[in-house]
């Protein structure tokens, strides 16, 4: 079953090249995308069933799922299915407009292609090594979709990207070098074994944990750079709002969460070679408040509603590394929760920036006025969309960061969930305060029309809206089973 | 014997990052890199040959080897030295720190990860010790390069160095790593430097220069 995640995005993106006839690249891509949806809850299923994949063969050493990447990977190709469904709109109005070309497009398309083919590996790769490797190698793919647009906000969000990724992740290497210098000493064991977390996080106890405690920082500097923690989130809001809106739902819905996966598969060898969550849930409290707590300030003084949902993601991230920095089983999986509620709800919201930036030609929010009434599906989306994120009932990050301050309040926690309750108020109101003027009064602007400007782009906001409604009220059977599973992985109780 | 020659290099290496720091001009970063480049290849080339020997069987740290003379003694300098010369119109200063003081910043960041490394209790083998010192100490002078030129291609020489690092910590401590990872590394290093260098020339076309402090329209 894994070989087919592979040669899925490789056939889609290398087809797009071979037609001019602008359907049939979309069709391709889109297929592609249904494709890589239906296997992954294929693998879902297997997993149920039989808690691993594992990888027979030649790739026996490199390919392996549990239920912590099979999530996932869940999430990360049902975002990727909706933003191909969605890319079909916003590409297509932008082809009218002759502001890309079809060559633009097949390249976007083979990109994100590529972009998926780099996450997917490092979600199913049991060798940290290949895992870092793929995780570099989603910054290099989605580098030049950042600068898509090639103007000059576009080129210098996209250098910092580059720069910055690349450089932090380095540390990431670091890290891993040491823990692989741990891994060789302690154990022995071949060379391949050696990076292997399936076999690491077995073994955990006789690794050294003076080591193991130094390799965590590096990783988590590493990693933390891509997912974004503050101070090292410099990259993010620039990457995210100069970036096409596609693009930039995909890198805030699931690239973050790939990095974050890269420090829980560490963070779960050196918690159980340390036989407590202290150590690394210190680090991670600290910076998830520092995190949010930067988003806080940042979004109050925003002029541009594409950082502001930049910013929102840093927050968001933010909390979902203090559940599992909290590392207790409520709190993680009101991680994991949050991390499909926050994904499902952010690629609502950038796509539904993506509509409303067709219309108006631009990210200013002090130029946008009466967004109901010019633009009715995707207005009213926006608006409850900015509800959902914010965190008010009934939609699923409500549940998400409620079960966060709850297991925050369990571990006695109570200075860091007062600093929580206050950073998420001044986060309700920046957002309340910010976005507000864009949805009501009068549209000044003669040459805004009333109306969508097709059908694709709103069909999609609404099946994310049903979604992240859903999400708040109801969790299937499986998928509880399916998180369940997952949170005893982290908490080292899955053997 | 080889313990002696394998310290000599890397201490090379780290000598040769201060000189980097030292130098002036573009061209001479370039062909600082070339030799440290040259330095790793020996590196790997001594290891390679020593494990052959003792195990009378083919080690495949020898393609390590093959790789780095071919792409980062020969490929990646003629590339950037190419580069250098097409987006460079004139000769200006490139720094924001002068060069004693950045010498004097480069000593405080050996003490430092001397300082860090020394305190790991888990190290016990005093020369593992000493390489995790000299191949985190040149991370670390290639970042404090990457920040304190001004130049994007100053910032490229800044990254290849501090792969460099890695790569000196990843044989020098481990005996090298999976086969596997090692080649993804090597290839996802010569892409990184691909695209950076495409940037570097949409830069050069968009902003008429390639000093990168001119890149700050994106704030806050």
């Amino acid at each position: 079953m894994i070989p087919a995640f592979i040669i899925i995005p490789v056939l889609a993106g290398g087809l797009v090249w071979i037609s001019k006839n602008r359907i049939f690249i979309h069709a391709i891509n889109l297929i592609g995308a249904a494709g890589l949806l239906i296997i992954s809850i294929l693998s879902l299923i297997d997993i149920n069933n039989n808690k691993v994949i594992a990888s027979s063969g030649l790739l026996k050493n490199i390919f392996y799922m549990d239920s912590l990447s099979g999530y996932i990977l869940f999430i990360t190709t049902l975002a990727f299915f909706l933003v191909s469904l969605y890319s079909i709109s916003y590409f297509g109005q932008e082809l009218k407009k002759k502001v890309i070309t079809i060559g633009k497009l097949k390249l976007y398309y083979s990109l994100s292609n590529a972009f998926v083919l780099s996450m997917i590996i490092a979600l199913t790769t049991r060798n940290m090594g290949v895992m870092w490797i793929s995780i570099e190698a989603t910054t290099l793919a989605s580098a030049f979709l950042v600068g898509f647009y090639n103007n000059k906000r576009a080129i210098e969000a996209a250098w910092k990207y580059l720069i910055i990724c690349s450089v932090g992740i380095a540390f990431a290497l670091l890290g891993i070098i040491l823990l692989f210098y741990s891994s060789t000493v302690k154990l022995g064991g071949a060379r391949i074994s050696g990076l292997d977390w399936s076999y690491l996080i077995k073994y955990a106890v006789a690794l050294d944990p003076s080591i193991l405690k130094i390799a965590f920082i590096f990783i988590l500097i590493g990693f933390g750079t891509k997912v974004g923690f503050s101070p090292m989130h410099t990259w993010l809001p620039d990457a995210h709002s100069q970036a096409p809106s596609p693009v930039s739902a995909l890198l805030s819905g699931v690239l973050l969460n790939t990095a974050m996966y890269g420090v829980i598969r560490v963070m779960s060898i050196v918690n159980k070679c340390l036989g407590s969550s202290n150590y690394t849930g210190n680090l991670l409290i600290v910076l998830s408040v520092l995190s949010i707590g930067t988003a806080a300030v940042f979004i109050l003084v925003q002029q541009d509603y594409k950082r502001i949902l930049a910013y929102s993601s840093i927050e968001h991230m933010g909390i979902i590394a203090l559940g599992l920095g909290i590392c207790t089983p409520v709190s993680i999986f009101a991680a994991l929760y949050h991390t499909f509620n926050h994904a499902m709800t952010k690629l609502m919201l950038f796509l539904a920036t993506g509509n409303v930036y067709l219309k108006h030609h631009t990210k200013k929010i002090s130029s946008i006025h009466g967004l109901i009434k010019t633009m009715p599906v995707t207005g009213i989306v926006f608006v409850l969309g900015t509800f959902a994120i914010t965190g008010m009932p009934p939609f699923g990050v409500f549940m998400s960061e409620f079960n966060t301050v709850v297991g925050a309040l369990f571990s006695k926690k109570y200075l860091v969930t007062a600093l929580l309750l206050l950073f998420l108020s001044m986060i309700f109101a920046g957002f309340t305060k910010q976005l507000g003027k864009m949805f009501y009064g009068k549209n000044s602007n003669p040459e805004i029309k009333q109306g969508e400007l097709d059908i694709i782009g709103p069909a999609v906001l609404i099946i994310l809206l049903c979604i992240t409604f859903l999400a708040g009220i109801y969790i299937p059977t499986p998928f509880k089973e399916l998180m369940d599973n997952t949170t005893n992985i982290i908490l080292g109780m899955g053997e | 014997m080889y313990n002696n020659v394998l310290n000599l290099l890397a201490i090379l290496i780290l000598i040769s990052s201060f000189t980097l720091v030292a130098n002036k001009r573009q061209n001479a970063y370039i062909t600082t890199f070339r030799l440290q480049s040259l330095l790793l290849a020996l590196i790997s080339l001594i290891i390679s040959v020593k494990s052959m020997i003792e195990t009378k069987k083919f080690d495949e740290v020898i393609f390590i080897f093959l790789l780095i003379v071919v792409f980062k003694v020969i490929v990646i300098p003629m590339a950037m030295r190419k580069t250098s010369d097409r987006v460079e119109y004139k000769v200006e200063k490139d720094f924001f720190i002068n060069i004693p003081i950045s010498m004097l910043i480069c000593c405080g960041l050996v003490v430092l990860c001397w300082y860090v490394v020394h305190h790991v209790e888990g190290i016990t083998n005093p020369t593992t010790e000493n390489y995790l010192i000299y191949s985190l100490s040149v991370v670390m002078i290639g970042l404090f390069f990457m920040i304190s030129r001004k130049k994007a291609l100053g910032q490229i020489i800044g990254f290849l160095v501090i792969e460099n690092g890695l790569f000196l910590a990843a044989m020098m401590t481990t005996d090298g790593m999976p086969m596997i990872v090692e080649l993804g590394l090597f290839f996802d290093l010569l892409t990184a430097f691909l695209i950076m260098g495409i940037f570097v020339f949409k830069i050069n076309s968009t902003f008429d220069s390639i000093d990168v402090n001119k890149l700050k329209h994106l704030k806050g």
